[in-house]
């Protein structure tokens, strides 16, 4: 499974939507049905899963599900 | 052999006040769910019979705390009760709620036994359904209204063929989850530091009273401490009374609108109207901590493993008079959303650095307002079921730990219900009606005029 729907399979455990019809341009809360608390403890599962750091301010403006993947791809790259 | 686990950290909060207040029935819980139809109770017991075997943490047991206070916990292999049938139709349907009030006040003594008791009802005006009584170290609000859909669902497939409920998901493996990421290093690491940051920036919190300054200056004169910031608690009258407020739905839509088109959580605008209310009769005090419940559902498992999952950690904010209505409700949604990143952590390790940093004495407190918001309803969503009229009612348990703890849940109605329950010992039922009254005209206010001030609005009002 690559990262991206790895990441999709996580987001689902999540939300309503199955992890194939979840697409890049879907809004964590809006599209998603994330509260704010499903928002945060997601983040947390973001950094145990793909072991990376994630920071504070980085995180809150995150709306949707590309802003995500490429916020994780940076960190692993960098 | 039993496998035994040690308690979570929202069981321990349990835990921690039957200890403290010395009585189970601090974490008593209960609930009636009727339907105004004849049901076949030999059905109804089945379905509660297999709702034990099905959601695990319904077969919870507890060992005895040891010198330090810690128990662990176990899951017993079987339960195979009775459900007794217990008749109260020639009662009027407010005998009835006395009675099972009566209930609720009860406790479970003992170790290692079973922590929670269904029955099975036949009520007034032709309502029947079931009670149950629990502890909240084995559930919440939240997995109880999952548990009386899953009976009802399940009664609903072998009475009328409906599909079988889903599976639930196992309350075990979700508890070792749990326990493996409270036990996560690095994330433990990243939340102390969270915690501690916060103290270092705001220094120690100031206690506010719902009724006022007095009780800060009673604390401090007890304490011959004029600095004292911290107020006592009541540990010996635990009486509490409650107090329920409906606001009616238009204006319930008019404060859900606010929060959907200003992307604000229902939590941080009652949060708002709360602390403004406590700033407004503490003479305009800034600094103002609420302790807020939240429940860690957010996964399916997570949802439908049952057990206890609600925590609260304390919301901290100090706001000044000059802030505008609504860049306050950001500030707090700010502030929580940071809490909520960081809610893996114990919050009785934030009170033992309080408690070490300021040698907060013993039995005083920051806060003495609490805020549970429920955004489900306890209705049995079943289409089967839905057009029969039903009884639901939460009960008290009778003693209370919180001098205010304030639930807000939505009515089946689309209106609103403010459930104010206090301890009598330390507020009448006037002052809560007074807390509900500007609570609402703040808010009202607020969201007619979201770029008033803080300082105007609680000079408006």
């Amino acid at each position: 499974m690559n990262q991206e729907m790895k990441f999709k399979e996580l987001i689902a455990q999540y939300s309503s939507v199955a992890a194939e019809d979840i697409t890049n341009d879907m809004r964590f809360r809006e599209d998603l049905g994330f509260s704010s608390l499903d928002f945060m403890s997601f983040l947390g599962e973001i950094e145990d899963t793909f072991e990376v750091e994630l920071e504070e301010e980085e995180v809150l403006s995150i709306l949707t599900v590309e802003e995500a993947l490429n916020l994780l791809e940076s960190l692993q790259e960098a | 052999m039993k496998t035994l686990y040690p308690l979570t950290a929202a069981q321990k909060m349990h835990q921690n006040w039957i200890l403290n207040y010395h009585t189970q029935q601090v974490s008593g819980v209960s609930i009636v769910a009727s339907l105004k139809a004849a049901l076949d109770f030999g059905l109804l017991k089945k379905c509660i019979q297999m709702e034990i075997k099905r959601y695990g943490c319904l077969r919870l047991r507890v060992t005895a705390p040891d010198e330090k206070g810690e128990s662990e916990q176990y899951l017993a292999d079987s339960d195979s009760r009775d459900i007794p049938l217990k008749d109260l139709s020639g009662m009027t349907l407010m005998e009835a709620d006395d009675l099972m009030q009566q209930w609720a006040y009860q406790t479970f003594d003992g170790d290692e036994i079973p922590l929670c008791e269904f029955c099975m009802l036949k009520l007034p005006e032709g309502y029947e359904g079931f009670f149950v009584h629990m502890d909240h170290r084995l559930i919440d609000s939240c997995g109880l209204v999952i548990m009386i859909n899953d009976i009802m669902q399940l009664y609903t497939h072998y009475r009328f063929g409906s599909d079988m409920p889903a599976e639930l998901a196992d309350f075990e493996q979700v508890l070792k989850a749990d326990l493996k990421k409270a036990t996560n290093e690095k994330r433990f690491a990243k939340d102390q530091k969270f915690w501690s940051d916060k103290l270092d920036e705001l220094g120690e919190p100031l206690y506010s009273d719902p009724t006022g300054p007095a009780v800060l200056e009673k604390a401090r004169k007890k304490h011959r401490n004029p600095n004292l910031r911290s107020a006592d608690i009541e540990k010996k009258q635990l009486f509490v009374a409650v107090k329920d407020y409906i606001l009616e739905p238009e204006s319930a839509k008019r404060l859900i609108d606010f929060c959907m088109n200003h992307q604000l959580s229902m939590t941080n605008l009652l949060l708002l109207g709360m602390r403004t209310y406590l700033s407004k009769v503490n003479n305009g005090q800034e600094d103002i901590s609420i302790q807020n419940f939240i429940s860690r559902r957010s996964t399916h498992d997570e949802w439908t493993s049952g057990g206890s999952r609600t925590i609260m950690f304390p919301c901290r904010t100090v706001i000044s008079p000059d802030t505008d209505f609504l860049s306050a409700a950001y500030e707090i949604q700010n502030t929580q959303n940071r809490i909520y990143l960081h809610s893996n952590y114990d919050p009785a390790l934030i009170m033992e650095e309080m408690q070490k940093r300021y040698h907060t004495p013993k039995d005083t407190t920051y806060e003495s307002c609490y805020l549970t918001y429920q955004p489900m309803p306890v209705k049995m969503e079943n289409p089967y079921l839905k057009d029969i009229p039903q009884h639901s009612k939460w009960f008290a348990n009778g003693a209370a730990t919180k001098k205010l703890y304030l639930t807000v849940s939505h009515t089946e109605t689309g209106g609103m219900n403010f459930s104010f329950h206090y301890q009598t010992a330390a507020m009448t039922e006037h002052d809560a009606e007074l807390f509900y009254y500007y609570m609402m005209r703040l808010l009202f206010t607020g969201i007619e005029h979201p770029d008033l001030t803080v300082e105007e609005l609680m000079r408006q009002v």
